[in-house]
């Protein structure tokens, strides 16, 4: 049986009010989202938190998932929107302008975060967190893409709908990305 | 910058729907410009440094099963032996507390243990008043003890005199009794001892009648012969 086919299997068990099925399902993905929250939040309890709210989301809708797509996908759009929310809500706390972040550099502001975010310190390598930091001096779309791209191997056709922008955009936004992070390294060797 | 095909060629090179014939045009110009190939080595570097990253544990949480089970009103599986074991922890902190707001200490002695309620200062000063109660009492007890054995004894005296007077009283009766009935019962001999003596006498006398007759008949026996 395919990964595809044991999703909607589980999927149809869950709807049917299976809790076993249900946990089953979590399991499969939640590392995965925890990661990506981890990626694109930058601190494990704001990843815990999307984490939650993903599959809270994901329970909610489940019913109105038809199959037409990967259930992968679909958790992975949810997952997308979520962690959107979750930044918005989180610099409107901290009086940062939404727009300003999203498509201007957020590093100062995020980073001023994240130096006061203990929970920092539970990151299990500092591999991760050297990735994490340079993750973080991008705007939130284009980490977004990044995460889309190179973590989830998704295509940018893939990305492009979980995005609801163009598949063009996508690229502009990838290729962007990989640049400021490629300036960021570079900077790090120079000044170590 | 200075190759006009850098930035799009680059933004294609990560496409997965890249054609072949775009490819081998790509491949072609990487092979002829330079800046275009240390770009895109640059960019799979940046790439293969972000994909090292290493998978974080999931910290523990129910996975929302708590809601799916209410919200599909699934009953909550009993677990045989462990069923009410729910209930241990919520059992264990009632009594804590109890413990807690009656300030219990448990001492162990040679006698065994004993448990305390209270502070031990108060305890301290219970003690103290308790021995001092006890001591008023025994010597209440003592003093009532005393004066009920003194009128005890007042009172047996008092008795014992009633007693012994009455029975002085009692005694001298029966003397007297005893002694008018002696001297009834030696009348009462004298007489019949003197009866006894006047039949004894009469017995005699009819005795010696007879031997009188007795007599006259064998002298007149002799006569006749």
């Amino acid at each position: 049986m395919s990964v595809i086919d044991e999703d909607e299997a589980l999927i149809a068990a869950v709807l049917a009010g299976s809790p076993q099925a249900w946990e089953k399902l979590v399991k499969r993905y939640e590392s995965r989202v925890f990661n990506q929250g981890v990626r694109l939040m930058g601190s494990r309890s704001d990843a815990m938190d999307l984490l939650q709210e993903v599959f809270l989301g994901v329970y909610r809708n489940l019913h109105r998932f038809r199959g037409d797509a990967k259930f992968s996908s679909w958790l992975f759009r949810i997952a997308h929107n979520k962690a959107i929310d979750l930044n918005r809500r989180k610099r409107l706390l901290a009086g940062i302008s939404v727009n300003a972040e999203w498509e201007a550099d957020p590093l100062a502001s995020f980073s001023a975060d994240r130096q006061q975010e203990p929970d920092m310190s539970l990151m299990n390598s500092e591999l991760n967190q050297r990735i994490v930091e340079k993750l973080s001096q991008l705007p939130l779309a284009q980490r977004l893409v990044v995460e889309l791209k190179v973590f989830q191997s998704m295509t940018f056709g893939e990305i492009a709908d979980v995005q609801d922008i163009s598949e063009n955009t996508a690229k502009t936004r990838f290729y962007a990305a990989l640049k400021k992070l490629k300036q960021t390294m570079e900077e790090e060797h120079v000044l170590p | 910058m200075s190759c006009p095909k850098t930035t799009h060629l680059l933004q294609e090179y990560f496409s997965d729907s890249l054609s072949m014939h775009a490819r081998k045009e790509f491949e072609k110009h990487l092979f002829q410009c330079e800046e275009c190939r240390v770009e895109l080595d640059n960019l799979k570097l940046t790439r293969r440094e972000l994909l090292a990253w290493q998978d974080q544990r999931v910290p523990h949480w129910d996975r929302g099963l708590e809601i799916f089970k209410r919200e599909h009103d699934v009953a909550s599986k009993s677990t045989g032996l462990f069923s009410g074991w729910q209930w241990a922890p919520t059992v264990a902190s009632f009594a804590m507390l109890c413990l807690l707001l009656l300030d219990t200490s448990v001492s162990v002695n040679d006698s065994g243990f004993e448990i305390y309620f209270g502070g031990s200062s108060e305890r301290a000063g219970i003690d103290q008043s308790l021995a001092v109660f006890e001591a008023q009492q025994t010597e209440e007890i003592e003093s009532l003890i005393r004066r009920f054995e003194s009128r005890q004894a007042s009172n047996n005296m008092q008795l014992l005199q009633a007693i012994m007077e009455r029975t002085q009283q009692s005694t001298a009766e029966s003397l007297d009794g005893i002694y008018v009935y002696f001297e009834e019962q030696r009348l009462q001999d004298l007489q019949d001892m003197h009866l006894g003596y006047q039949q004894l006498a009469d017995s005699d006398y009819a005795t010696l009648r007879s031997l009188q007759e007795l007599a006259q008949y064998v002298s007149f026996r002799d006569v006749e012969r």
